[in-house]
């Protein structure tokens, strides 16, 4: 018997750094990179999160669907709220990304719940390159590369922003890690490797660079 | 930088939409091939304040834009299916 491995869409791309790998939810990624200290928070750290398991649902239905099942469910369009280690993002009106955390089961379980079906709720695919952008100079990094206003964001405003970097479509919001500032940024995974290079080429410019999952997450450090 | 408001997303940069084309009602099934012809093929080129599809690239957002073609002003934009605001000559 084979098992199916889950690759990251920045699978290529990070492997010429020579990272050390950990397995998260079933797919490698980079735990720690060679060299990596922890400079980064003072400076931007890039970090591969597309480990971390994602559903995706819209329709009118959506929100009903999701409070049915006890899943925090965000009021306002655009924007989003904890959900145990993960988190539940309200995407326009009627579609919902809802990630989970490290250790937690809880998009497993929903995604397996969509493909029952129920009028009105559409299961949306969700195969994001998510990345964790983090650090004390991380808005120099949106500034360069996003039309959109971060700097008058806080974590606190719970804020969703559609919009565009480099290019690429993505989904934005702040979410802290302590009192480094972070934001966790999803786009499509085939845009991964040219997002990646990108925002890791103005990180290193800005003294910073990439970041293993273990720094940011201390839930994945063991 | 052109700007654009997204009803949805707020006001972005107008890289971040596509033009859809004016809002033009679609003639009856009962229309003769002449009709049809003109429907497919012709548009209007007269200036003036128009209807038009617009779509927010990043969020994937189809929504309804009034604009003055004579002076390239958006007036207003809202969803389909949703009342059009009032005419504030804020949306771009």
């Amino acid at each position: 018997m084979t098992a199916t491995m889950r690759t990251s869409p920045l699978a290529v791309a990070v492997a010429g750094r020579k990272p050390e790998l950990r397995e998260v939810h079933g797919m490698p990624v980079p735990a720690r990179f060679p060299g990596e200290r922890d400079t980064w928070k003072a400076t931007i750290g890039i970090c591969d999160v597309s480990a971390l398991v994602r559903a995706g649902l819209k329709g009118p239905g959506a929100e009903a669907w999701l409070a049915a099942r006890n899943v925090p469910v965000p009021a306002a369009a655009n924007s989003w709220t904890h959900a145990g280690g993960g988190l539940v993002a309200r995407l326009a009106r009627t579609e919902f990304l809802i990630e989970d955390g490290c250790d937690d089961v809880a998009a497993a379980r929903l995604r397996a719940e969509l493909q029952a079906g129920e009028p009105g709720v559409y299961p949306v695919i969700r195969q994001d390159c998510a990345l964790a952008l983090a650090g004390a100079a991380v808005n120099e990094l949106l500034v360069q590369t996003c039309n959109a206003d971060f700097a008058s964001q806080s974590a606190a405003d719970s804020i969703v922003t559609l919009t565009q970097m480099v290019g690429v479509s993505v989904t934005v919001l702040r979410d802290d890690r302590g009192t480094v500032p972070c934001y966790r940024v999803w786009c499509d995974g085939t845009m991964g490797p040219y997002f990646w290079e990108t925002l890791i080429g103005i990180a290193e410019e800005l003294g910073g660079g990439p970041v293993g999952i273990a720094s940011l997450f201390a839930d994945t450090a063991t | 930088m052109k700007l654009l408001r997204c009803p949805v997303n707020g006001v972005r940069p107008v890289s971040e939409f596509a033009y859809g084309g004016e809002i033009r009602s679609m003639p009856a099934d009962t229309c003769s091939d002449i009709e049809w012809a003109h429907y497919v093929f012709n548009r209007s080129g007269v200036p003036g304040v128009k209807v038009e599809w617009w779509y927010h690239i990043a969020s994937g957002t189809w929504f309804h834009a009034e604009r003055d073609t004579v002076t390239d002003r958006v007036l207003r934009t809202w969803l389909p299916g949703d009342l059009p605001p009032a005419a504030d000559g804020k949306a771009a």
